[in-house]
């Protein structure tokens, strides 16, 4: 057999997995996208052209999703971000117990979103939780943290940045390690401020890596399902619905399978498109 | 570009392969279960329901195992069971793929048009006509758990089929403390409100009252349901399909305003997400005055071990009373329980079984054992039976309730008519939405997803 014959017949299978677990269900959910089609109705899927995107695109219900979404990932990533990159910081400066400490930082991370959502909901709990309890001894009144409209979704996003936060943390504490010592050798003969040397020798070195995990993140918390369903279902009200959750919704409450199946490819190419276009930046940056 | 082709041949392949679907257009219809019962295996065989996780799904699974098995002893029963919030989803994705784990699924009396409609449970009504007495039963709750399309409340109709029988029938009880409020239970809605009001503020540390507000399940939706009902407003017109204009006629108003502005007050902080398990828990913990609950969940609260109230079952009596809802304008109380279904998809062997299993319970001696065991059966002997109301201290709240039952709609479009109604009340309840706007919100989507149910795409949103 040639070495071509070989590389074929090495890689078929995880192609054909890949062909039969990816593909043909993103291709038949591209196909169910056009048409009118519920997976429990039975009868056959009626084409209805660009009805379901039309449908989409102009709801009102989706458009009040669309916006929960985006202050979520926004807010969460901004913090992750923010926290994680610091933590980081901090971590890369110490010799001693750096180990111990990245390991410490990274539990959560290793948790399943559902077993997080479920004792975050205890902890969360208004009346028997353990952070109304400590807010109480501090003398500070009860908070409704997930049954109320403004409470609910920061409390997604202070959940989300508790367990996502070490992932921005551990990219950045790469980045960090990767910068030159010389670099700061040589800013410390200048007598540069530690400032200095964080603005011009830090942060644009780790930037480009840092951007990377952001939008890995901004993807996954793009997606966010399990958290919410867990911690608030979406509520109070549908105040906490992301987009994720409420294609559940239109795909299993009344089985449009159609409309569900339009709904997620539209997801697919924002993410898609904004993916795209941020890539172009980060190879901007890369070339400046 | 080769991809791009290769991917556009692979869609064009799939599209054609699947365009030809297995169903040819026609309108899926309920198959029917033969009048007789078909010849019974001897092979051993497993019997399977699904349900969701709650304490008489264990109940009926150990009871099945003892009694069934005395006539069937190749026969085991096995009840499968989900989360609560995912009762539903669970059966129809599988009823979706034309394959069920299950043999009997234990519907909600609302899901049974959509199954119905879909073709996924069996049409059982030769089969009754031939192996149950249906006039054992109170027609409604015959109705209630089997019949489609939708009984008039109170009322069965006996020329429609019927697609189910009644496993446990349910409704809801009052929950108060004799020790707060007195031996006798508020008579009027008013005067419950009043009751718990004052026992709310002689009671530092006690709410006044504990109910469903969650937005899953059916939560928040049976709580306005039952106002609604209590203050003379009705869910819609069925006969003319009209929700908008019903709903949130003045009495729907006024029922909404007494649960968002005189009831949510009376409840503890943070209850806005509170079910089944948290309105038992506060009550539990003595934390609660008055509450509201289904009587097929309330067993747990005499359970000392789960009970801060007392020491013993008796000591927990002492504290605890339960009764019938107060009346109002009417006295109308929420039809809870579910029924039995065979699964279109099931095996013809599980089928048969399912249909010996399901004649053998509603026989009058096991429904009697049944109510023993702790279910809440539906033949009106059982229900008189003293078996079933010594049973529990709420059985006899059962009992008194069923003439006043009234249920929601049984519509295929169902899941989507309690999603629009749950989320809606629960954001009202918690300050997202004005009690009007939330009721005038309902009405609306209700309606529109009841008139484009023969819309083509789009649906769902």
């Amino acid at each position: 057999m040639s070495d071509r014959g070989l590389a074929v017949v090495f890689t078929s299978p995880a192609l054909l997995l890949l062909l039969a677990m990816s593909v043909f269900p993103l291709l038949w959910a591209l196909y169910l996208s056009f048409t009118d089609y519920s997976a429990t109705r039975g009868g056959p899927a009626e084409f209805v052209g660009f009805g379901n995107y039309t449908a989409i695109l102009t709801s009102e219900q989706v458009h009040l999703r669309a916006l929960t979404t985006l202050i979520y990932v926004v807010g969460a990533v901004t913090l992750q971000t923010v926290l994680g990159f610091g933590i980081a910081y901090l971590i890369s400066r110490r010799t001693r117990g750096r180990g111990a400490l990245t390991t410490m930082f990274l539990v959560p991370m290793m948790l399943s979103p559902v077993v997080v959502g479920l004792f975050w909901r205890f902890m969360l709990d208004a009346q028997f939780g353990v952070v109304n309890s400590m807010l109480g001894s501090l003398g500070l009144g009860q908070v409704e943290w997930l049954t109320r409209q403004r409470t609910a979704l920061l409390s997604l996003i202070v959940v989300d940045t508790w367990q996502w936060t070490p992932f921005i943390m551990l990219i950045a504490l790469a980045g960090l390690s990767a910068v030159p010592k010389y670099l700061y050798e040589a800013a410390s003969i200048d007598r540069a401020s530690e400032w200095f040397r964080f603005r011009t020798i830090t942060l644009p070195l780790v930037w480009p890596l840092l951007l990377i995990a952001v939008m890995f993140r901004a993807i996954e918390a793009f997606r966010l399902f399990d958290l919410v369903y867990i911690l608030t279902n979406g509520g109070p009200g549908v105040s906490t619905e992301t987009m994720s959750f409420h294609i559940y919704k239109v795909a299993f409450l009344g089985f449009n399978t159609g409309t569900a199946s339009a709904y997620g490819i539209l997801m697919v190419l924002v993410v898609i498109v904004l993916t795209q276009l941020y890539l172009r930046y980060l190879n901007k940056l890369k070339e400046g | 570009m080769r991809l791009a082709t290769a991917a556009m041949l692979l869609l064009a392949t799939t599209a054609a392969a699947c365009g030809d679907s297995k169903d040819d257009g026609e309108k899926a219809s309920a198959p029917k279960a033969p009048a007789t019962i078909p010849q019974l295996t001897n092979d051993p065989l497993t019997l399977s329901f699904i349900w969701f996780e709650w304490p008489p799904a264990q109940a009926l699974e150990a009871f099945a195992n003892a009694e069934y098995k005395k006539v069937r002893p190749n026969a085991t029963i096995k009840v499968n069971t989900v989360p609560n919030a995912n009762w539903h989803d669970a059966m129809f994705t599988q009823f979706a793929a034309h394959k069920t784990d299950f043999d009997i699924a234990i519907l909600d009396s609302q899901h049974i048009g959509e199954a119905v409609t879909n073709g996924n449970i069996l049409d059982i009504t030769d089969f009754v006509k031939n192996n149950i007495d249906v006039t054992a039963y109170n027609p409604y709750l015959l109705a209630a758990y089997g019949q489609f399309p939708q009984a008039e409340t109170g009322k069965r109709d006996e020329n429609a089929s019927l697609y189910g029988l009644p496993l446990l029938g349910d409704t809801w009880t009052m929950i108060y403390r004799k020790d707060l409020i007195g031996d006798k239970p508020p008579q009027t809605w008013d005067e419950m409100i009043s009751t718990a009001e004052k026992c709310q503020a002689d009671n530092p540390g006690v709410s006044g009252l504990a109910f469903h507000q969650a937005n899953g399940s059916d939560a928040a939706a049976v709580t306005y349901n039952t106002v609604n009902g209590v203050y003379g407003g009705n869910l819609w017109d069925a006969k003319n399909r009209k929700i908008e204009g019903v709903l949130n006629d003045a009495a729907g108003q006024e029922a909404m305003d007494v649960l968002v502005n005189k009831m949510k007050p009376l409840t503890a902080k943070g209850s806005g997400n509170w079910f089944i398990d948290e309105v038992n828990a506060a009550v539990a913990q003595g934390k609660a005055c008055i509450a509201f609950n289904w009587i097929a969940a309330s067993g747990g609260l005499l359970d000392p071990k789960q009970s801060t109230l007392g020491t013993s079952r008796e000591q927990i009596l002492d504290k605890l009373g339960f009764a019938t809802l107060p009346s109002q304008k009417t006295n109308l109380v929420p039809l809870g329980g579910m029924g039995m279904h065979v699964s279109a998809y099931s095996s013809a062997a599980n089928q048969a079984e399912a249909l010996n299993f399901m004649k053998w319970f509603e026989q009058a001696d096991i429904q009697k054992k049944w109510a023993a065991a702790g279910g809440v059966p539906a033949r009106t002997d059982a229900l008189a039976s003293p078996e079933f109301l010594n049973a529990g201290p709420f059985n006899q709240v059962y009992a008194d309730s069923v003439p006043r039952m009234r249920d929601m709609w049984n519509v295929p479009e169902y899941a989507r008519l309690v999603d629009i109604e749950n989320t809606n009340v629960n954001a009202a309840l918690n300050g997202a939405k004005k009690p009007k706007d939330a009721l005038d919100d309902i009405a609306k989507e209700q309606q529109s997803v009841l008139d484009s149910s023969n819309r083509k795409g789009g649906g769902g949103l």
